[in-house]
């Protein structure tokens, strides 16, 4: 457990009584955006119609993340599409960077997507109490219910509603945290069967490593999407 | 299944090290909860901001000038399509215009080609029956100055006939008229 711990560098930052000390956790966080901007300065440097490997890959992120939108949320989530961006970029990033030897895995701390998926749900209810008024509560009463079970089920979509950032953000954090718990394990095993038996769980790293490549893009992916679907919830009321 | 899994090594952990959280899961250690959210804060919205105000629209930019480009040239290439087509129909109009007047022309030579041949046929044709009949006028000619030559040459040897046979002359006309007579008579079976 030693790689998820968090340790200030550099002075102690204290504001109004809050210690706000500069990280490995926060160290993580810069290196992953500024890698973002870096490969996104690189990506839309050059205006070539034949776009070069940097520009392919920056434009098929634009155009994927894009597409995930206009499906999931339609054409009304377009103002919200930087955000969304943003927000695939820095957890795809942070999983990524937390892939390599000996560095953080910023979203494996429960604090930093629980603060994420609960931006994101205050401002998706926000977004429908302004959009639709006192009507964005008729959310929570799905049409074609028969009338006895109509409270049981305004009561389940209530639960399902609130515990939106719990899923959302237990989801990514676990994910992550599973993951890399999971490599070092079968680290400590190849470390303590030794040259004689650690090979197969030598070949398990190898493929989780593999895997955990996988499940990082696919909790960014995931974590992106769900915050389309929940915008789309709050612009398109009924689905 | 994974969140599943992951939820037990949670839960493991928190119970094996029950509220000792430092040692267990230094993600449950409230230290530094306020620093990573006031970080995370920071970041996010540095990153947010620099990425919606100066790279999507960059972005953007470059992918709808891509599409207008690739618009464009697809326009003036069916513009060039259209262009020729025309052209192509233009040339086979011209060509089947040509292909008329050569027609034409070969009928039109050819027309006077045989008016040439048969007024050149009608002349020879006319000089033909007029040598015909040159040569027919002479042959009755001939015809006639042979009879009356025969007519001449039948008296005498008549009369000479006569005379040695008989030993007297006969006068000439009584000779003459029976020669005409019984040649008109004779040679009429040879004309």
């Amino acid at each position: 457990m030693q790689q998820f711990t968090v340790h200030k560098i550099g002075p102690e930052i204290k504001i109004a009584g809050l210690d706000l000390s500069f990280t490995n956790a926060s160290l993580f966080m810069v290196i992953s955006a500024s890698i973002i901007i870096l490969f996104l300065f690189l990506g839309s440097k050059e205006k070539r119609i034949v776009p070069g490997k940097i520009q392919l890959i920056a434009e098929l992120f634009y155009s994927f993340v894009a597409k995930m939108i206009s499906d999931t949320a339609g054409s009304k989530a377009k103002p919200y599409f930087p955000f969304i961006f943003s927000l695939f970029m820095f957890v795809l990033f942070c999983n990524m960077v937390g892939m390599l030897p000996y560095s953080f895995t910023v979203t494996s701390h429960i604090i930093v997507t629980l603060i994420m998926a609960l931006f994101i749900f205050v401002a998706v209810t926000i977004i429908g109490f302004f959009k639709h008024g006192i009507k964005y509560l008729s959310i929570f009463v799905p049409s074609g219910v028969p009338v006895v079970l109509l409270p049981l089920i305004t009561i389940i979509e209530i639960i399902s509603y609130l515990s939106r950032p719990v899923s959302l953000s237990v989801r990514l954090f676990a994910n992550m945290m599973a993951g890399h718990t999971m490599l070092k394990v079968f680290g400590g095993f190849v470390v303590s069967l030794g040259i004689l038996g650690g090979w197969l769980p030598l070949g398990f790293s190898v493929a989780l490593t593999g895997l955990e490549i996988l499940v990082a893009f696919l909790q960014a992916y995931v974590f992106a999407i769900l915050t389309c679907i929940y915008l789309n919830d709050a612009l398109n009321l009924h689905h | 299944m994974r969140s599943l899994l992951s939820f037990l090594i949670a839960i493991k952990a928190i119970n094996t090290n029950l509220l000792a959280a430092e040692a267990g899961m230094p993600q449950l250690d409230p230290t530094y909860w306020a620093s990573q959210a006031f970080w995370l804060i920071l970041v996010f919205t540095i990153l947010y901001i620099l990425i919606s105000k100066i790279h999507l629209p960059k972005i953007k930019n470059n992918l709808d000038d891509r599409e207008n480009k690739i618009k464009g040239d697809l326009e003036s290439a069916n513009e060039f399509k259209e262009q020729s087509e025309a052209k192509l129909k233009e040339y086979d109009t011209i060509l089947e215009n040509a292909k008329k007047e050569v027609s034409k022309i070969l009928l039109e030579s050819k027309n006077i080609l045989d008016k040439n041949i048969q007024s050149k046929k009608n002349l020879i044709e006319k000089e033909i029956e007029k040598e015909i009949l040159k040569a027919q006028k002479e042959i009755t000619e001939l015809k006639k100055s042979s009879l009356s030559s025969i007519q001449k040459i039948s008296e005498n040897i008549a009369s000479n006939l006569i005379e040695n046979i008989s030993g007297e002359k006969l006068n000439e006309s009584s000779i003459k008229a029976a020669v005409q007579e019984i040649s008109k008579k004779q040679v009429d079976k040879y004309l």
